[in-house]
């Protein structure tokens, strides 16, 4: 997932319940306001509904109610961060978004075992770049494993 | 490595492309070949056209290293090579020669394609070489050879004719001298005195063979049979019965024959010499027919519209050179950029609004005029990007037309094949999944619909069956039928058959519609285990039949009469990309429902409701309908998302009144319980792509110019839903009429699970 012929990668930087994530470059197409979204119904719970994306309808994933957090009303600041990824395109709705931050491969060590929390078996990294700490999505396992009741009541 | 691999895959897909559009091509020439069967003269632009296909093919497979493909390919040019440059007729056999190889051709590409074990060719490339062995210039029999058209004076037509009368047949001669033959002592004047013995020579004339050698026809009028002559082959000679051209009247025969075609079988081939002297007009020839009026298969081609499927149309077989090839995928890139541009300039309609109050009047006028003018252009180019999309039907029917040939041909079958409409246009995408269902549908007509000549004849219906295929536009729907006066299906032994494997638990058969028969006939699995019924048990492939039209958002439905034939319908929206579709609001949620889908819109009281067990019905039009209640099936009773709930539509609250917008056919219909209706629009359909979208009852999703997603139902899905829950609607309706019965029912329902 990370280029190792790059020492250095672009991140794309996000808040979810204070906690700071990141999603590597090469997997984000766009980021937008939350404009309208058409609930579907009997999708998944997580499935907030769907959007129009450069002309195509893709579904909107709250990761806050994936994730296992408390969900919020929107407000100014949440973000639509469009993800495209083994040829599927998926909208994640995060607190908010609005960093780009180049982080060095050194920087980022493996997730520790232990990690706790719904999130955890989605990072691919954490990295520590001026104390703060930033979690590293793993979009692919993210894709993957949508499907599974996680977040289904 | 792997960027190599990429590159070869790409081009196997473009030679996967080309050979299937050649194949497509040759398909089409073959049909047109059809006419020049014991012609004297082939229409030399469909020889080359095929002679043009089978080279490309050959030259692309020998690039991709599959060598059956190239070989086979080489040698049915060689044998249309021959066919174009020797003057050789185009026997019946030749022909179903080169129809057989055609076919396996497909199959062998088709399977280089799925990576299945491919057919042997080793059968098919023999029987060519014999063929080719058999006509190719020095070795050539006297069934295959025609000699050159003579052109005969006046007077000797004339004493011809009247010498025909006295004789029982005239053969045309053809004699090549060369130094083996003259060795052996045999040259022209021996061959003279030869033929005079035979009876009267009224032609003879030396002529320059392509080969520049010289040669000698004669025609001779004689009561001698071809047996006696039969070994002079060895001194050669050649002979065919002669033909009298006369002068103009190839042309118009050639047009008149190809309205009714008699196709030979292979068995008869041995005769088919005969065959070109019941062709000619002068008929002062006696022909000699050894045969009995034909066992052998029959098939008219008669399209019903004038002249377009003509075979013999050379304007319709040659490709047009300003046709551009494109991928469909990129259509649907730029419809949906085109998507995008309606959203950004809803938005600039919104924002005009917001500002318009600040404008003075002239400014605001003109800027009004202008999003006016980008709101028409947009739903022009709107329209052309579907036009672009669309394509003639006949593309299928044409290949139709060939299965049915070859079907009537193992068959034993008398059949005419009726084509109308194959100029309705239809969107590409539609006509690639629909050519698989109505392979089925007409396979099962001929196969299983159409009786024995023999049948027929004691059913007292003409010898000649009719299959018949059309295609017409109703409103945003194309209309297909697939007609055959066969004998129709036998809905008792379905019934019977449904009774014996459980899929009906109660029947009374004066109420069994067809629209049950057709359920019962696509339910999986009906039809494949019916091997030993499978004349009575249409139903082959069914299941694929109404899943690919369910797909597509069409219908299908059925009729069938016994003794009387079967005609099936599908209806199918024009394009995918654009429908009408009613805009409505179930709890505050906007809905689009295909306008194709509609039947009726209805306002009922509460108490028309019936409820029984889970569901719910009401009469309608003196059938049961069942009701659902949108609501409900969308667990919309409490709204997803409270944000949602701006639209400011009022709620629909009479007291106890619904409005009920009916969806479905006639036979199978379904009312759903809706809030309000907003009205109709033109809607851009976008699929749901995404496995986490995919819910039951929704086809796919639109926009109405606000940028909010509005979701499109789908009909088929939430009538499938509600009838999977009511397994027989049949019981149904009996247990509204009769509510002592419902009770037995219910205890039929019980012990069945």
């Amino acid at each position: 997932m990370i280029n190792p012929n790059d020492s250095t990668n672009a991140f794309i930087v996000f808040e979810l319940a204070k906690t700071i994530y990141g999603i590597h470059s090469q997997f984000v197409q766009q980021m937008e306001m939350i404009e309208q979204i058409t609930p579907v119904p009997n999708a998944p719970l997580f499935v907030e509904g769907v959007v129009f994306s450069r002309g195509q309808v893709i579904p909107a994933i709250n990761l806050r109610v994936r994730f296992g957090f408390e969900k919020i009303p929107y407000d100014l600041r949440t973000r639509l961060i469009v993800i495209q990824c083994q040829n599927r395109t998926i909208g994640l709705i995060v607190d908010t978004a609005r960093e780009f931050l180049r982080i060095p491969d050194n920087l980022i060590q493996v997730p520790p075992e232990e990690m706790a929390g719904m999130s955890g078996k989605y990072l691919s990294g954490i990295a520590t770049l001026n104390d703060r700490i930033i979690l590293i999505l793993n979009v692919e396992e993210l894709m993957i494993s949508e499907n599974s009741p996680v977040g289904v009541k | 490595m792997s960027e190599e691999n990429n590159i070869f895959t790409e081009f196997l897909d473009d030679y996967f492309a080309e050979c299937e559009e050649h194949l497509t091509n040759v398909q089409k020439q073959l049909l047109s070949l059809e006419n020049y069967i014991n012609q004297p003269e082939i229409d030399e632009t469909i020889v080359n056209q095929l002679f043009r296909s089978f080279h490309t093919i050959k030259g692309l497979s020998g690039m991709v290293g599959f060598k059956e493909v190239e070989n086979l390919s080489h040698q049915m040019e060689s044998y249309l090579k021959l066919l174009r440059d020797e003057p050789v007729i185009l026997s019946p056999f030749g022909f179903d020669i080169l129809l057989e190889s055609t076919k396996i051709l497909e199959q062998l590409i088709i399977t280089q394609q799925n990576k299945t074990d491919s057919p042997s060719i080793t059968n098919i490339v023999d029987q060519l070489t014999t063929l080719i062995e058999e006509i190719s210039p020095e070795k050539r029999t006297q069934s295959s050879v025609t000699p050159q058209q003579l052109k005969l004076t006046d007077q000797q037509t004339e004493n011809l004719k009247t010498l025909s009368k006295n004789y029982n047949y005239t053969w045309h001669f053809s004699f090549t001298p060369n130094s083996q033959l003259a060795e052996k002592g045999i040259n022209v004047n021996v061959i003279r005195s030869r033929l005079e013995a035979l009876g009267k020579l009224v032609h003879n004339a030396p002529r320059m063979t392509e080969t520049h050698d010289i040669a000698f026809d004669f025609i001779v009028v004689t009561n001698t049979s071809e047996t006696t002559f039969a070994s002079w082959l060895e001194d050669g000679l050649v002979w065919n019965p002669y033909q009298e051209i006369l002068p103009d009247s190839q042309e118009s025969e050639t047009e008149s024959e190809t309205v009714s075609l008699i196709f030979n079988s292979i068995e008869n081939s041995e005769s088919s010499e005969i065959s070109i002297l019941e062709q000619s007009k002068g008929s002062e020839i006696t022909v000699k027919n050894e045969d009995e009026p034909s066992p052998e298969s029959l098939l008219k081609i008669k399209p019903s519209t004038s002249s377009d499927l003509l075979p013999q149309v050379p304007t319709l077989t040659s490709q047009n050179p300003n046709v551009v090839r494109v991928e469909l995928s990129k259509l649907d890139h730029l419809m949906r950029i085109l998507g995008d541009l309606v959203i950004s300039r809803a938005k600039l309609d919104e924002n005009l609004k917001q500002v318009q109050s600040s404008l003075s009047a002239p400014q605001r006028r003109s800027l009004q005029e202008i999003n006016l003018t980008l709101e028409r252009q947009m739903r022009d180019i709107r329209e052309g990007f579907m036009r672009v999309r669309l394509v003639p039907i006949g593309e299928i029917f044409s290949r139709m037309q060939f299965v049915v040939r070859d079907l009537v041909r193992s068959s034993k079958k008398h059949l005419n094949l009726e084509i109308s409409g194959q100029n309705t246009e239809i969107d590409k995408l539609v006509v690639e999944r629909m050519l698989d269902p109505m392979l089925h549908l007409v396979r099962n007509a001929v196969g299983h619909g159409i009786e024995s000549p023999e049948e027929r004849f004691e059913a007292h219906k003409p010898a000649n069956a009719k299959v018949s295929l059309r295609a017409k536009t109703a409103g945003e729907m194309v209309i297909i039928e697939i007609e055959d006066d066969g004998k129709g299906i036998d809905q008792e032994k379905v019934l019977l058959k449904a009774k014996e494997k459980g899929l009906l638990t109660e029947f009374d058969q004066e109420n069994i519609d067809h629209f049950t028969i057709l359920e019962l006939l696509c339910h999986p699995g009906f039809s494949t285990q019916e091997k030993a019924d499978l004349v009575s048990g249409r139903g082959v492939g069914m299941t694929v039949v109404k899943n690919t039209v369910t797909e597509l958002g069409g219908i299908v439905e059925l009729t069938t009469q016994k003794g009387k034939g079967t005609c099936f319908r599908i209806q199918l929206p024009l394009t995918l990309a654009i429908a009408d579709a009613l805009i409505i609001v179930v709890k505050n949620q906007r809905f689009a429902i295909p306008q194709a889908s509609i039947r009726e819109i209805i306002l009922i009281s509460e108490t028309e409701i019936i409820p029984l067990e889970n569901n719910e019905i009401m009469t309608y039009r003196n059938q049961v309908l069942p009701i659902k209640r949108l609501a409900k099936v969308f667990n919309l009773e409490s709204p997803l998302n409270p944000r949602e709930n701006n639209l400011n539509i009022p709620v629909l609250s009479k007291d106890n009144y619904f409005q009920i917008v009916v969806i479905g056919t006639q036979t199978n219909a379904i009312g759903l319980v809706i809030d309000q209706i907003i009205g109709m629009r033109e809607i851009v359909v976008r699929p749901l792509i995404d496995p986490l979208i995919k819910v039951m009852g929704i086809a796919g999703a639109t926009e109405l110019g606000d940028g909010r997603v509005v979701l499109i139902l789908d009909a088929s899905a939430l009538i499938q839903n509600s009838k999977s829950k009511i397994p027989n609607s049949q019981l149904l309706i009996q247990r509204t009429k009769d509510k002592e019965q419902r009770t037995k029912d219910k205890e039929q329902r019980t012990n069945d699970k």
